[in-house]
């Protein structure tokens, strides 16, 4: 345990040093934020709709602000998958396995919350209607934290699968580029999944891509009341659990059937 | 003539070279396609939930989307040495090659790459261009053909331009800045729609500033007979233009810029 601990500390140094670049992240995804509200209050001008606006808001700014969770491919790891560098890895005493999710998960705590923080201020110091709203009561930040935390695990699951589907096939970048669509797409960062037609909801809220965001917004906005919170963080669990094991199996098989690259 | 020329060969050269790995790059035009695909399925369920954007109706947008996709996928497809290479020439110290060699920088890192993968995103244009005249019911004429292909020409001028400020910021600081995306990626997201939806200072920016709205939009709005501005027709053929000003006002200043290129060579 000790040593996946020291992984993740090693790794938020890291990520930490990148002041600059997380800057100019903060700026674009502001950018974003503002157009895409924009949009929304035009199209809710035009036929409003039955879920208040400062919802809509809100969820915009978390996405944005969260966006790093999502997509942050790990370029070094990626590297040495295809140089053969990954021969050292093999050689450390953990579970390769572990080893890649202490490093992602930091990758993504790290470089998502250096982002957040900032953003979510500016979101608060915005007019009714452009900015974000509180959360619907204490107890909804409460378990919207839980769950934020829950869909991290999640996410840093879903990322070592895809890692390892990485590992098979070498040219990574077709595969990659369609997951991370699935993911931009069904976790609502390209439209939210509230506004998706509402027979489609009931099906894409149940699969793994909504437990990352999706499911934290909607508990903080109070979408999700008091009485189902216990019902989706155990969603969100399972999948993080199924994930993990299908995970954990498929490095395994790639670690027998390694073949390294370079000499 | 002799550049063009030039230019052609090495596409027709770069083209026989990606088309060496026939699956990789089927896989990854593929992954466009859907890329691409979702920005367009995303438009599809907005027009679902909402069917109207103020005066512009489903097929308005569609047409919209598509003249946008179809201009930026164009760039990003024949001038992937400019919008995808740049950063990576300078870090690597691969420019200074180019500067040995008795022909302009730009028209050398221009013939250094191509992107065919983007076809399939130019085809999502496609389609969306044709789905929005079908559900619009544009009348076609000689002249809004010819209005048309003055618009993309020039917005793929215009765009090429913006990625340019990325090349500049990248001769000087040798990291690629991130921050220059808002003008790019960002403004093709912000102006997939009319900009006469967004609060005045964004409808600034992109009319005077990143002027999509002149070189794109305006022209669009009168094809399908909705002007944009109440300008009379005439002005749709010189708005254009304005993406052709932003084009040399950029490359003016990529000259300067290269005048301070400090090799990073090792």
């Amino acid at each position: 345990m000790k040593a996946y601990l020291s992984v993740f500390r090693l790794r938020r140094r890291l990520e930490t040093q990148y002041r600059g670049a997380a800057l100019g992240g903060i700026l674009c995804q502001v950018f974003f934020g503002l157009v895409l509200i924009a949009l929304y209050r035009a199209l809710y001008a035009g036929k409003p709709q039955p879920m208040p606006f400062s919802h809509v808001a809100t969820y915009v700014w978390l996405q944005q602000a969260f966006f790093r969770m999502l997509l942050a491919s790990d370029a070094d790891l990626m590297d040495k998958i295809r140089t053969g560098g990954i021969a050292y890895d093999l050689c450390r005493p953990v579970s390769l396995y572990g080893f890649y999710y202490a490093r992602i998960t930091a990758q993504k705590l790290v470089g998502s919350l250096m982002r957040a923080v900032p953003m979510l201020l500016f979101a608060a110091c915005l007019p009714a209607g452009w900015g974000i709203a509180p959360p619907a009561s204490a107890g909804a930040l409460l378990w919207s934290l839980l769950a934020l935390v829950l869909g991290l695990a999640c996410v840093s699951a879903l990322e070592n699968i895809t890692m390892a589907f990485t590992m098979r096939t070498l040219d990574f970048r077709g595969v990659q580029a369609m997951l991370n669509m699935l993911m931009m797409t069904f976790s609502g960062n390209i439209l939210p999944l509230t506004l998706f037609p509402d027979s489609w909801q009931r099906v894409i809220t149940l699969l793994p891509y909504a437990q990352l965001l999706d499911a934290p917004i909607r508990l903080y906005t109070g979408e999700y009341g008091a009485g189902d919170a216990l019902k989706v963080l155990g969603i969100q669990a399972g999948w993080t659990a199924l994930l993990a094991l299908a995970g954990v199996l498929l490095w395994r098989r790639n670690q027998k059937r390694i073949i390294v690259q370079g000499g | 003539m002799d550049t063009i020329r030039l230019y052609i060969r090495s596409m027709g050269m770069l083209l026989k070279s990606q088309l060496q790995y026939p699956v990789s790059f089927l896989m990854q035009s593929l992954a466009q396609l859907i890329m691409e695909g979702g920005e367009m399925m995303a438009l599809i369920l907005v027009l679902d939930r909402f069917d109207h954007l103020r005066q512009w109706a489903a097929g308005d947008l569609f047409f919209f989307f598509g003249i946008m996709s179809v201009t930026f996928y164009l760039t990003e497809c024949f001038g992937r040495g400019v919008t995808g290479n740049f950063p990576s020439m300078v870090r690597s110290g691969q420019l200074d090659t180019v500067l040995l060699r008795p022909r302009g920088v730009l028209t050398q890192v221009l013939c250094s790459a191509v992107d065919p993968r983007r076809i399939t995103c130019i085809a999502v244009g496609v389609a969306a261009l044709v789905m929005g005249c079908r559900l619009s019911q544009v009348r076609w004429t000689a002249l809004k053909a010819l209005l048309f292909a003055e618009a993309v020409s020039f917005g793929v001028m215009m765009i090429l331009g913006l990625f340019l400020i990325e090349a500049i910021f990248c001769i000087h600081s040798v990291k690629s800045v991130e921050l220059v995306n808002v003008l790019t990626y960002g403004g093709r997201s912000a102006c997939e729609y009319p900009v006469s939806i967004y609060p005045r200072p964004l409808r600034v920016l992109f009319t005077a500033f990143v002027p999509f709205a002149l070189v794109l939009q305006l022209p669009a709005s009168f094809i399908l007979e909705k002007p944009l501005f109440d300008w009379p027709f005439w002005t749709a053929f010189l708005t254009p233009l304005s993406g052709a000003a932003v084009f040399f006002v950029i490359y003016l200043f990529f000259q300067r810029a290269m005048r301070y290129y400090r090799s990073t060579g090792s």
